[in-house]
């Protein structure tokens, strides 16, 4: 039997073969993914609004109805749609393979599509205010339900696509040996998707069947499978990140990869143990016992804690290796320094590594600690972590992504340019203030999802510290100041796919206006690259070895966790007297 | 002078780690099995076997 026609074009610049349904497909995720970011930005200037005590916007019920909105705007359709774009991009793109399905594929982006209008419709219109985690016994309209069961089915059969892309491009001999590190990695995040999916069918099927009324549903085991997908959704973030981490770090300044085995090694380290961090909401729970617990979120979770120390070590460390390459030898940080700081790409990809790292992952670890759990759960302390995760981790990746995909894939110049220059740093600075005053705030014992903090009416009194009202308004001034961002990265999203200038001819080593750096001047190593690698790593240079200024940044970061880690068991020893 | 190497024996001189490592389906039915057996089937052997609570 022969393949069905395929039409293909070739990037000029990448060189690669790009088959047109599966570069469409990769639009129109795109697009959709935007468009669900621009509604969960409008619903969190809202919801920042409300809970800075003095401003106090919305009413109870909309501030919890937006709530929601925010969260499986945010978290789901955003994040889903873009990973669904990267799926389609990694295994046709990146090893010049042909999208096999063409028709099925479309029919799965309609399914997801309706399914994602179906749940927000349901959840504006007040039919759904069961937040974005909809516990039972809280119950929403069955069609809620069925819009996340649609959903998830057409993700589900993106997720099939993207393996039979890559045995059918095996099969034509589309690449040769192992797959490329960037598609390892996509491959990983489509491992988690299936993981993940298959959760959601076992609860959301219950549970649309519970909602009419034909079955019961156990609160603790909706809580316990529920949380398969909720946080495995975020792992498949973080897999997808990284992945991202290491294009960006290539297409941006040329950056090596390591050890190719000890990548991948992280990353089968993601396929086996990230899953389980799952458990980390159900450590208060008294139906679960300590053994499954810890197992869970300590012994097995700890490998994938692993793998994220080594992706965040490899990947700048194969960017300093990689500016080492290229002749920026000078001292410890020179090639830090002399890198294009100016390239909303790059500077993404600096940006999300380092609060993903310093903000996110510290406090993920600690806070999933079960002890330490013990003080922070239901605190704000919990979305202060998962912001700097999954918005200042993974939001920053994709963004920064959008920026080469822009002129790659849709062929068209990035529109403000100079604004686009800015957006990274005004969305990270915003991010960064606002998920370390929320966790801040979160220390104090202020509760996460709430509306009123001040219990007025309550017939009980819960005294805050005062200085919580200024916490609380510094958590909105970072908001508000990361939503600017979001809603510059729209603007400049949808002026250039919709209205911008067509790419053009790109002539290599001149600067264009809307054009990243690293397309216009394609990073290239010295000459001498084979002599200048073998000098870098010499055993002469001991312990700090070919990268040494991310040694130097590695201990830096290292002395921060210890620290964070042990103030809280510090603070622990102060709520928990034994004795 | 060693014979020429032919291209299935080249296949096979893969090390055994890669080859693990680029079976997709292989690392797709581990993470299954893992987590479905220590998150989801313990978890859930833990809840349904919880004793009934005494009123009081």
């Amino acid at each position: 039997m022969t393949a069905p026609a395929a039409t293909f074009r070739t990037c000029p610049v990448t060189t690669r073969r790009i088959h047109d349904q599966a570069e469409s497909l990769v639009k129109i995720n795109a697009v959709v993914s935007v468009v669900a970011l621009l509604i969960g930005a409008i619903a969190a200037v809202l919801i920042v609004l409300t809970r800075w005590q003095a401003v106090h916007l919305l009413s109870a019920t909309w501030f919890y109805r937006l709530l929601g909105v925010h969260g499986m705007s945010m978290l789901i359709f955003f994040i889903v749609f873009f990973e669904m774009a990267v799926l389609y991009f990694a295994s046709t793109a990146l090893i010049n393979a042909r999208l096999v399905a063409p028709k099925l594929a479309w029919f799965s982006f309609l399914l997801m599509l309706g399914g994602a209008v179906l749940v927000e419709a349901m959840m504006w219109g007040g039919k759904a205010d069961v937040l974005f985690t909809s516990y039972v016994p809280l119950r929403a309209s069955p069609a809620y339900y069925l819009g996340i069961i649609l959903f998830a089915v057409g993700a589900l059969i993106v997720t099939g696509i993207f393996f039979a892309n890559l045995v059918v491009a095996k099969r034509e001999k589309r690449y040769e040996g192992s797959l490329p590190l960037v598609v390892y990695g996509a491959v990983t995040a489509a491992i988690i998707t299936v993981i993940t999916l298959l959760h959601g069918a076992a609860i959301y099927i219950p549970t649309f069947l519970w909602s009419l009324g034909l079955m019961h549903v156990d609160p603790q085991v909706y809580r316990m499978v529920w949380w398969g997908l909720g946080h495995s959704s975020q792992q498949i973030n973080v897999a997808a990140m990284v992945a991202i981490w290491y294009m960006l770090g290539g297409l941006t300044i040329g950056a090596v990869v390591l050890n190719e085995k000890i990548s991948r090694s992280a990353f089968v380290l993601y396929v086996l143990f990230i899953s389980m961090a799952s458990a980390h909401h159900l450590l208060v729970d008294p139906g679960m016992g300590p053994a499954w617990k810890v197992v869970n979120t300590s012994y097995f979770m700890y490998m994938a804690v692993l793998a994220s120390m080594i992706h965040g070590f490899t990947v700048p460390a194969g960017m300093e290796l990689g500016m080492r390459l290229r002749g920026y030898t000078n001292g410890m940080f020179d090639w830090l320094r002399r890198a294009p700081w100016h390239d909303p790409g790059f500077s993404s990809l600096v940006l999300s590594v380092v609060v993903f790292g310093f903000v996110g992952g510290i406090t993920g670890v600690t806070i999933g600690t079960e002890q330490i759990n013990i003080i922070v759960h239901n605190t704000l302390r919990v979305p202060g972590h998962f912001h700097a995760t999954v918005v200042s981790g993974t939001a920053m990746a994709f963004m920064g992504a959008t920026y080469y995909l822009i002129p790659l894939v849709f062929q068209k110049r990035v529109a403000f340019w100079r604004m686009a220059q800015w957006q990274p740093y005004i969305f990270a600075g915003g991010m960064f203030i606002f998920t370390l005053s929320m966790t801040f705030a979160g220390s104090f014992g202020v509760p996460r999802r709430h509306w009123d903090i001040t219990f007025s009416q309550a017939p009980f009194d819960v005294p805050f510290s005062p200085v919580v009202d200024l916490v609380l308004a510094v958590v909105a001034v970072g908001g508000l100041l990361a939503a600017t961002g979001a809603f510059m990265f729209v603007a400049i999203a949808v002026a250039s796919v919709f209205f911008g200038k067509p790419l053009g001819e790109i002539t290599k080593g001149t600067a264009m206006v809307g054009v990243p750096q690293g397309i216009t001047h394609p990073p290239v190593h010295a000459a001498d690259v084979d002599a200048r690698n073998a000098a870098l790593h010499a055993p002469g240079r001991g312990i700090m070895g070919p990268a040494p200024g991310t040694i130097v940044l590695v201990f830096v970061f290292l002395a921060a966790f210890i620290l964070y880690f042990f103030v809280n068991w510090k603070i622990l020893s102060f709520v928990w007297k034994i004795g | 002078m060693p014979d020429p190497v032919k291209p299935d024996e080249a296949a096979e001189q893969v090390p055994l780690g890669q080859r693990l490592f680029d079976n997709v389906f292989l690392l797709l039915g581990l993470g299954l099995l893992v987590v479905f057996v220590l998150y989801t089937g313990w978890g859930l052997w833990e809840i349904l076997t919880l004793p009934q609570a005494t009123l009081p």
